[in-house]
């Protein structure tokens, strides 16, 4: 024999198929040639011989399933033949008896089912009885893969022949049967593959443990199927549901005490049977799942029914939870059960549990707040029970934990709401520094996302307690573990909550804003530069509230006041934290604010405000560039503010103007002044209302910006600055200021042009020539198109 | 073409978020360029305009504490100069004639400005102007009644078509407005 | 039948009376071909014609006389030479003289006693036959006609069930239990095997039915098992708890009655062979005798009696145990150490065919 090189596992299965397949095509064609001819025994001892393959043991279960199927496919044809050959009236006698002469009893109970639902199929004999006969016999096939197809057989032929009614049909000689001796047939027909299955978990080598698992999960919609043939019973109702049917299947798996069998056998009588059934059941089913093996993952069949009811409850066309059942308390009370049946079990696998529990609360009954309360409570004392503390981000019960407490945040969509559970904040604590902040900026996103708006100062305390690793450094915090980026990110994310920290009742958001003053205040340096502007914002939209609503409240001037104060106070401890841009800005909204709303001392205030933002601005503010952005706030600012009397005014203006012409640099102090002149032109005083339109002052601020700009080294920037300049007289000149003439435009026009052809040719040249052109082509129009108002252009050379 | 144009987000300081109406609007890859006239004030809503396109210009604005902004920018889309800053610098604030200038010295066709969260779009002397107002509709101490805006410019060839978006009333109203350069 | 050719002869044939109506059996030859004969039970009257034909007409034929004989004879084949004859009954047919034509006797024997069943076997035989011998002078004209006889049975009136538990200490422990000790030719057994204990991995359980024919007496008794059926029950291995049930029927086998010391010469015995075999192919086998008997044929049966008949089972015995549940072993041993007197052998030897 040549030798043959050694075949890998599969290719032995290939090959071992192949040859079983070819049996199965010979004896068939020659079963079908006999049959054809009549010769109904000779065709038997074909199907027989056919048969024989399945006594096989080299198979793996995936292989003999394919002959299984092969084979069953060709039994088919025995069966059509046979009851074709009733119909016509050629009955066999005997051949229930005939065929169990056969010597091999795998062959045989293959040939006696395939009988026996022939003889069921042509109302011969006592169906009741042929269907006890068979599921009977089938005990002779001890071998867990042959005896679990061959038992498979069985429910698949006797699909459609299961009797199905209440009261026997046929109380003659030959009897139907009923629903109830189904039952019996399917329960006894269970047990025993149930049993066949779990006995394959102990066959073999141990080392073989998981390819055998494996294999077991691959068989066990086998043994599941009987379940699904219970449940296709019609006459199965509640009761007989309750008093019959469930227990069997309870019992057998509870008894066998397997693990894998266990949690298949649970799962799928959730699967199969309806809800209301489930419902009618629950504790019967939940004690037994509180009994089986330790190594089941009980936490799995009880979520997959509490996902199934909770669906059911949600279903519309449903009739939803009857009152009458507890659902909440039953699963309640068996889910602490089971938690204290297993001892052993993972905290993770508790949360698990308590996830499913308050889904089930939410869905069933989403009004009942204080179911989920009371899952957070049991929770909590589990932890305490177990010790648990700040437990490790991302380990398992973490994440369980933020799965469970997350629930209520989504459902809700409402931190009102979840305010309300009173042992929400408290599991808070259970969790370490870096899950704290992970689920605080899940609570705080999702008020934002939801437009939550907290209305009382209470709920703003317990929710910034809640959240207070946003708020403030923590105890268990690691030093700089925060990237910066998500620092920012972190914070501009509790900035943003700030605005929905909102009462439409005026008083309560002065309350408000105080208390989160008092929670913000506290988080140092680098937090409070995200979270106290937003407040100083709310503080000065509240103050235009209260002079909205002037009329229903008499004394509002003395609240808006308070509230400038406790805006200043909080800029103070911005200042303090070494901030400065930032400030000076608060303190120029606050002095326009206060220009804005005429209460009693808007006056007084503004001017304080403004004069804050000068001592920053001396104090704090050294970069040149910074200082010229913030002398032209401030002079913007106070342009556009009209509540100062001329005491007033005269010392901010006059401050406006020695601080642009004390900047450092050249150009700034010319583009300072020139800013300036502004003030003395459209500035306005609270006793006229009316610009200042001071040309004289105006032309001053000018024509010291031609003298600094005459001072300038660089030619080029100092064309800039005569270009822009010339913009300013020319503005002024439209404005009608009397100080600013065409001359003056005249001579600007041709300083630029003799100098402008001086300049190095270069990017920044061009530009401020396009500049001075636009300028030109700017006045040409003006000359081109005289206004019958304004000024006149008629003297201007251009 | 089309131009984003929106600014004074002032997010966190003076308000939480875009109004979700306009976010809904605003889906990416409809649009080309973003110009932002500032006060975006975070990283976080930068990042979210960049979500819609990734050419994004900003300029800064008076609470933007990224010194990376420049405080005035030209971009140039198909035939158009299109300047841009955010106005604070201004003075007096929105006014035309001043607009002018800066438009002048930028040399542009159609400048950007805001500011004064207040829509504005109009020609002078043949050029365009617009403030898109404040996009979250943030709090301004001189506007009592501060409308959420933002433009969405469609340029083809030489002709603008701005659409103004505002919320009022928790709707979304659209107005066009022309521009054709000469 | 003349050797050389000369002389008158005659061909002799019987006609039993009601020979057309007449049930006939089959029944094995010694080597094994199958030849069918008409049947007579015990005490039934042998009656008929017996007729001589003439072959050469207008020859006489010469004879001594003409008898007939019944005689029922057991024949061992080891001993050929000696037939033992349990009966032998003569009638005379003719006196001597000659026959000048063609003749017919009539016979009769009147409720002629036939104490056994007609058998072939391995080593015996017992048949009956008639035998008409026509004497002549030189070569007697012999004609023999073999007839079948079947002894009927009632239904005896004890009938217990087989009942066993044996055991091997620590290995295996069964319960087994037969419908019944006495079947007759037709009927099915029906019973089961009940696991109390396994500690072997077994293969498959099968039943035999062995035929146990001896001949012979005391030290030369000689025996001949045969193994007549091999009806397998289970396949794979149980476990404790597990009850398998057994349906054999017996028609479908060549089966006799048991016969038990028949005329001192012989005895075919049948026994229920419970054989198990582990995987590695040991066997453990347990043998009950049974008898069995032919039954009186009361008609044909309706369809549906043979149908619960096909369907007849051994009432299962209640569990001791929840099912699938796996006891503790020490449980197990107790239970095994108390029944293990049985005669079970371990052999790896093939035990027959």
């Amino acid at each position: 024999m040549p030798s043959t090189p050694q075949l890998s596992p599969q290719e032995e299965q290939e090959k071992l198929l192949e040859e079983a397949f070819n049996v199965v095509k010979t004896q068939s064609f020659q079963m079908k040639r006999c049959l054809d001819k009549g010769k109904l025994m000779d065709g038997l001892k074909h199907a027989s011989t056919m048969l024989g393959e399945l006594r096989t043991s080299m198979l793996s279960p995936k292989s003999y399933y394919e002959l299984y199927m092969a084979i069953s496919d060709e039994l088919r044809h025995l069966e059509l033949y046979l009851v074709d050959e009733f119909q016509k009236g050629r009955k066999v006698a005997d051949l229930y008896e005939l065929v169990q002469y056969a010597g091999n009893i795998v062959p045989r109970l293959y040939l006696l089912i395939t009988v026996g639902v022939v003889y069921i199929k042509a109302n011969e004999l006592s169906r009741k009885d042929i269907l006890k006969d068979l599921v009977e016999m089938c005990r002779g096939v001890q071998h867990p893969l042959r005896g679990l197809f061959l038992r498979n057989y069985l429910l698949q032929c006797t699909k459609n022949a299961l009797p199905d009614c209440e009261t026997e049909a046929n109380p003659g000689e030959y009897e139907v049967g009923t629903v109830y001796d189904s039952v019996d047939f399917i329960q006894l027909n269970f047990s025993e593959m149930n049993k066949l299955w779990v006995r394959m978990q102990h066959q073999g080598h141990s080392r073989d443990k998981e390819k055998r698992e494996r294999e077991r999960q691959e068989l066990r919609i086998l043994v599941g199927t009987n379940l699904v043939r219970l449940s296709q019973l019609e006459c199965i109702d509640m009761e007989k549901y309750k008093k019959l049917v469930l227990p069997g299947v309870l019992e057998q798996a509870v008894s066998c005490r397997d693990a894998i069998s266990q949690e298949y056998l649970m799962e799928c009588v959730i699967q199969v049977f309806p809800d209301e059934f489930h419902l009618a059941t629950l504790s019967p089913f939940l004690r037994a799942c509180a009994d089986l093996h330790p190594s089941v993952n009980v936490k799995n069949i009880i979520i997959a029914l509490i996902d199934r009811l909770a669906q059911f409850a949600q279903n519309e066309e449903g009739s939803g939870i009857p009152p009458d059942i507890k659902l909440f308390d039953i699963f309640s009370q068996q889910i602490a059960q089971i938690i204290q049946n297993r001892p052993d079990m993972p905290p993770d696998d508790i949360v698990s549990l308590q996830v499913a529990l308050i889904n089930l609360a939410i869905k069933c009954y989403p009004d009942k707040i204080d179911y989920v309360d009371k899952v957070l409570e049991t929770t909590e004392e589990i932890f305490n029970r177990l010790n648990l503390d700040h437990l490790e981000h991302g380990s398992p019960v973490s994440k369980e934990l933020m799965r469970l407490m997350k629930i209520p945040i989504d459902i809700y969509n409402n931190i009102l709401t979840v305010l309300k559970l009173q042992h929400f904040g408290p599991l808070f604590e259970y969790f370490d520094f870096h899950s704290r902040k992970v689920m605080s900026c899940y609570l705080v996103t999702n008020a934002l996302e939801n437009e939550t708006h907290i209305p009382t100062q209470e709920q703003v305390d317990s929710l910034l307690n809640i959240i207070n690793v946003l708020v403030q450094d923590q105890n268990d915090q690691q030093e700089d573990q925060d990237d910066p980026e998500d620092f920012a990110e972190e914070q501009g994310l509790m900035g943003r909550f700030i605005h929905l920290l909102m009462s439409d009742d005026l008083n309560q958001q002065y309350l408000i804003l105080n208390m989160a003053r008092k929670h913000f205040g506290n988080g140092g340096d680098k937090r409070i530069k995200y979270t106290l502007p937003p407040i100083v914002f709310a503080a000065y939209k509240l103050a235009f509230r209260y002079k909205h609503h002037k009329d229903e409240d008499e004394n509002w001037e003395k609240k808006c006041q308070k509230i400038f104060q406790f805006c200043h106070q909080t800029i103070g401890a911005l200042i303090k934290a070494e901030q400065a841009d930032i400030p000076l800005r608060l303190f120029l909204q606050g002095a326009l604010a206060a220009g804005e709303i005429d209460f009693e001392n808007h006056e007084t205030v503004a001017y304080e405000f403004m004069s804050q933002a000068f001592s920053l601005y001396e104090d704090e503010i050294s970069d040149s560039k910074a200082q010229l952005a913030a002398i032209t706030l401030i002079i913007a600012t106070l342009e556009k503010m009209s509540c100062f009397g001329e005491e007033n005014h005269e010392p901010l203006r006059t401050q406006c103007a020695l601080a642009g012409s004390k900047l450092l640099k050249k150009p700034d102090q010319c583009r300072g002044v020139s800013i300036c002149s502004h003030l003395f032109w459209s500035g306005k005083i609270s006793a006229t209302g009316n610009e200042m339109k001071d040309g004289k002052r105006v032309s001053d601020c000018l024509k010291k910006g031609v003298k600094i700009g005459n001072q300038c080294m660089d030619t080029s920037v100092q064309v800039q600055l005569f270009v822009e300049l010339l913009n300013q007289y020319i503005y002024y000149y439209e404005k009608g200021c009397d100080q600013t003439t065409v001359q003056v435009l005249n001579q600007l026009i041709s300083k630029i042009k003799e100098t402008i052809p001086t300049l190095e040719a270069n990017e920044e040249t061009e530009q401020i020539h396009k500049h001075f052109q636009n300028t030109l082509e700017h006045l040409q129009l003006r000359k081109n198109n005289p206004d019958n108002v304004g000024p006149s252009y008629a003297e201007l050379v251009l | 073409m089309l131009v984003l144009v929106l600014g004074d987000l002032h997010i966190p300081h003076r308000s939480n978020n875009m109004p979700s109406r306009f976010k809904k609007l605003l889906v990416p890859g409809k649009i080309q360029h973003i110009l932002c006239t500032g006060n975006l004030c975070t990283k976080d809503s930068f990042d979210y305009l960049k979500t819609l396109a990734s050419d994004v210009h900003v300029v800064r604005g008076d609470f933007d504490d990224n010194l990376n902004y420049p405080e005035q920018k030209v971009v140039t889309v198909g035939q158009f100069r299109i300047g841009l800053c955010h106005g604070h610098q201004v003075v007096p604030w929105g006014d035309t004639e001043s607009l002018s200038i800066v438009q002048r010295q930028l040399d542009v066709d159609i400048l950007i400005s805001g500011h004064t969260h207040k829509f504005d779009a109009f020609e002078h002397e043949n050029k365009f102007y617009i403030n898109p107002g404040s996009a979250t509709g943030a709090y301004n101490a001189l506007e009592s009644d501060v409308i959420p805006s933002f433009v969405i410019l469609d340029i083809q060839q030489s002709t603008v078509v701005a659409y103004v978006y505002k919320l009022i009333n928790e709707d979304v109203k659209v107005e066009r407005i022309e521009y054709k350069k000469n | 039948m003349s050797f050389f050719g000369f002389g008158q002869s005659a061909d002799v044939d019987i006609v039993l009376d009601g020979q057309e109506t007449r049930k006939t059996a089959e029944i094995k030859t010694e080597d094994g071909k199958k030849e069918r004969h008409y049947l007579y039970y015990d005490g039934e009257t042998v009656s008929g014609k017996v007729n001589v034909t003439l072959k050469k007409p207008g020859s006489k034929l010469e004879h001594q006389g003409i008898k007939i004989e019944f005689i029922g004879q057991i024949e061992l084949y080891y001993d050929r030479g000696n037939h033992h004859e349990f009966t032998s009954l003569v009638k005379e047919l003719a006196r001597p003289g000659e026959l000048a034509q063609n003749t017919n006797y009539s016979f009769e024997f009147q409720q002629v006693e036939k104490p056994y069943e007609s058998y072939t076997g391995a080593n015996v035989r017992l048949r009956y036959f008639l035998r008409v011998t026509v004497v002549k002078r030189l070569s007697d004209v012999v004609k023999e006609q073999d007839i079948i006889v079947h002894t009927l049975s009632q239904y005896p009136d004890m009938n217990s069930s087989i009942k066993m538990e044996v055991g091997i200490e620590d290995c295996l422990h069964i319960e087994f239990e037969y419908n019944k000790s006495k079947y007759h030719l037709k009927d099915v057994i029906v019973g089961k095997i009940y696991f109390l204990l396994v500690r072997i991995k077994i293969r498959h359980m099968e039943i035999q039915i062995i035929k146990r024919e001896s001949t012979g007496t005391g030290p030369n008794t000689f025996n001949e098992n045969e193994t007549i059926a091999k009806y397998e029950i289970m396949d794979g291995a149980p476990v404790r708890g597990e009850s398998i049930p057994i349906r054999l029927f017996l028609s479908g086998y060549e089966l006799t009655p048991t016969m038990r010391d028949i005329n001192k010469k012989f005895s075919v015995r049948y026994y229920l062979n419970l054989v198990l075999v582990d995987e590695e192919e040991r066997r453990y086998f347990k043998q009950q005798e049974i008898i069995i008997f032919r039954k009186a044929d009361k008609g044909k049966k309706s369809t549906g009696y043979k149908q619960s008949r096909a369907m007849q089972q051994h009432p299962t015995r209640p569990s001791p145990s929840s099912p699938g549940q796996q006891k503790p072993p020490q449980e197990e041993q107790e239970q095994a150490t108390a029944n293990s007197q049985a005669d079970e052998k371990e052999h790896n030897s093939k035990e027959d065919e």
